[in-house]
């Protein structure tokens, strides 16, 4: 009815057609920048290498899924679904030892990857979606729909105004099917929570959210619980405090885990807010390769918000000797952004983004937040009064 | 490029404007020549760099083009903090942009740096038939706010190049005489100098 079916083929396509890429012989000898169309139908543009990279990647995907049946044959279908396994619980002498060793090998798991045709189903349930969805009646996505169809707010015009630059020129989302989609996924959240009603930036979030999960329902919900539980709150509400809070406990954490490159940036007069804001807010959607990003993705809705540290902080990691050789403001963004531009092997990123970057807990990241609160309440505050105090003076 | 003997300016720029004026599409236009149909909308900003050579100076811009977004809002002081030159944008077929465009050039004028060489860019000039803010709208507020006006096109790529070569001459002659044979390394220096001269 929503052209959920179809959209669910054309998924479904993009995953089963997983084709060995071979460049041609010229673009091989010419070492040429080819374009070609990744696992979820963006194209990208890479030389041979990073082609080969990505039929590796895929290789890879297809073995992980081979782990995860295995998996499901030997211990049912659904035996990640018990009881939500965070650092917290897993602590609980009640839990049973079973339970106890699936959530270990859940975790590892789950960081080695989410085989693409199984992500609907496993983020569905681990982030707290179908939870979400369950205290509600079965029709709640029809009716909001419903309900909304033909409002005019100020935040369906910014929607609407932003459909179509919604990743343009991919094959399904920029086709009047995919905009349609997009448009009540937003427009649906939009009155739910009026608060955020819309933010620029969700709509590259809603967007990959309705090419991983089968229908656009689903995608919803994920949107739903990505917002209220899994990311710190207020990050995309009226002047984004919730994102200054990360941005300040982000410049902290790049100080303790990258000193030098932290003294350096410094020196420059680079403040890494000028670049990382993007990625929280589009949880890397614009910046990675989508399957990297994906991957990306997999960990957030099982491990929560800090995964968008370690994968940030891994950045910075992972050129370190680069970055301490700049001289400029110019130089450091153009190394960033050429690193993530290329991380098409996920693995690449997230072994240094989870076994260099060294453990972070959930709790240590809360109280960090909450140090922060205050300041930048007391900065958004401040900034406001005296915008106020300009309009005054006018009259 | 950058001739001996002529002086080298880093120069920080940023652009202003509400969502989808055009911002991304006129830097789009200056630093690669292109222009797409569907530009996507920026989050936090943007980062180019374009050099323009003129016969007193050679700029090289760093420029930050910003998100538009009223909630964005919150973040633009991270990125017009030190900039030498500022272009606020506004669609010549949406008077609410004017109306935002006003604030951000009041804005910019209570942060405290007078030398700031600030443009004010009426954009998307080829929708002539839809226009909503006359030329002499801009014109007055640009003449009373010490901004220099110009109509722009991002898409037919009118008077793009005219826009970015007069910041360079205002920032060329806003720097002192200084002495020649100033070398490339040293571009942080001279950005602080620029800073101090300039804010
Ligand atoms: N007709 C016309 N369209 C333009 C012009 N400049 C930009 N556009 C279109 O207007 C839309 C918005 O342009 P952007 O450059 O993304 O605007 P922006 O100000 O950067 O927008 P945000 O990043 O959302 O703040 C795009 O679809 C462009 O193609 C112009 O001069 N004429
Ligand atoms: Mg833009």
């Amino acid at each position: 009815m929503y052209g959920a079916q179809s959209k669910r083929d054309l998924a479904l396509e993009f995953q089963s057609q997983i084709p060995i890429l071979r460049p041609s012989i010229h673009a091989r000898r010419a070492n040429l920048t080819v374009k070609f169309q990744d696992l979820y139908g963006f194209t990208v543009e890479g030389n041979v290498d990073d082609v080969n990279v990505l039929n590796e990647v895929r290789e890879k995907v297809r073995k992980q899924g081979r782990v995860w049946w295995a998996l499901e044959a030997n211990k049912g279908a659904n035996w990640y679904l018990e009881p939500s396994i965070s650092e917290g619980i897993a602590l609980k002498s009640s839990l049973k030892f079973s339970t106890l060793a699936n959530a270990i090998t859940l975790k590892r798991l789950i960081r080695n990857g989410i085989p693409p045709l199984l992500r609907p189903k496993v983020w569905f349930s681990l982030s707290g979606a179908a939870k979400k969805k369950s205290t509600v009646p079965e029709s709640y996505y029809n009716d909001l729909t419903k309900a909304v169809e033909g409002k005019v707010t100020p935040a369906t015009r910014q929607i609407d105004h932003d459909l179509p630059r919604t990743f343009p020129g991919h094959p399904w989302l920029d086709t009047p099917e995919g905009h349609a989609a997009l448009r009540r996924v937003l427009v649906g959240y939009s009155f739910r929570d009026s608060d955020v009603g819309y933010c620029q930036g969700l709509n590259y979030v809603a967007a990959l959210l309705l090419l991983v999960m089968k229908t656009e329902e689903d995608a919803f919900w994920m949107l739903a619980v990505l917002l209220e539980n899994v990311l710190v709150n207020d990050c995309y509400t009226n002047n984004l405090s919730g994102c200054h809070v990360e941005q300040r406990v982000f410049k902290d954490l790049l100080a303790k885990k990258c000193p030098r490159i932290a003294t350096h940036l410094e020196a420059l007069d680079f403040d890494v807010s000028l670049v990382a804001t993007e990625w929280f807010l589009c949880l890397f959607s614009k910046s990675l390769p989508s399957e990297t990003a994906l991957r990306v993705w997999d960990v957030l809705f099982y491990e929560g918000a800090k995964v968008l540290f370690h994968v940030a902080l891994a950045f910075f990691k992972m050129k370190e000797d680069e970055l301490l050789l700049t001289h400029h403001v110019g130089d450091v963004i153009n190394i960033l952004q050429k690193t993530t531009h290329h991380l098409f092997d996920p693995d690449d990123l997230l072994t240094v983004a989870f076994d260099k970057i060294g453990s972070m807990t959930t709790n240590t990241i809360s109280k960090q937040r909450k140090k922060q609160e205050p300041a930048v309440m007391a900065e958004l505050d401040q900034r406001l009064r005296r915008l106020n105090s300009l309009k005054l003076d006018d009259k | 490029m950058a001739r001996p003997g002529n002086k080298i300016i880093q120069a920080k720029m940023v652009l202003l404007g509400d969502m989808g004026t055009g911002k991304t599409s006129l830097v789009l236009r200056f630093v690669k020549g292109q222009f797409l149909d569907h530009q996507e909308p920026t989050i936090g900003a943007a980062f180019f760099t374009q050099i323009l050579s003129l016969t007193e100076a050679t700029v090289k811009f760093d420029i930050w083009d910003t998100a538009g977004q009223e909630r964005y809002h919150s973040l633009a002081p991270m990125y017009y903090r030190g900039a030498a030159a500022a272009v606020v944008v506004y669609d010549i077929s949406k008077m609410d942009t004017f109306t935002r465009a006003k604030k951000w050039v009041e804005e910019l004028q209570r942060q405290g740096n007078s030398n700031l060489v600030m443009a004010l860019v009426a954009n998307k000039c080829d929708l002539e038939p839809k226009r909503e803010v006359e030329t002499e709208e801009g014109e007055q507020f640009a003449q009373e706010n010490g901004m220099f006006y110009i109509e722009t096109s991002a898409k037919t790529a009118e008077n793009i190049n005219e826009l970015f070569y007069e910041i360079a001459k205002r920032l060329a002659k806003a720097f002192p005489s200084k002495p020649t044979g100033m070398n490339l390394n040293n571009e942080v220096r001279d950005r602080r100098k620029l800073s101090c001269c300039l804010g």
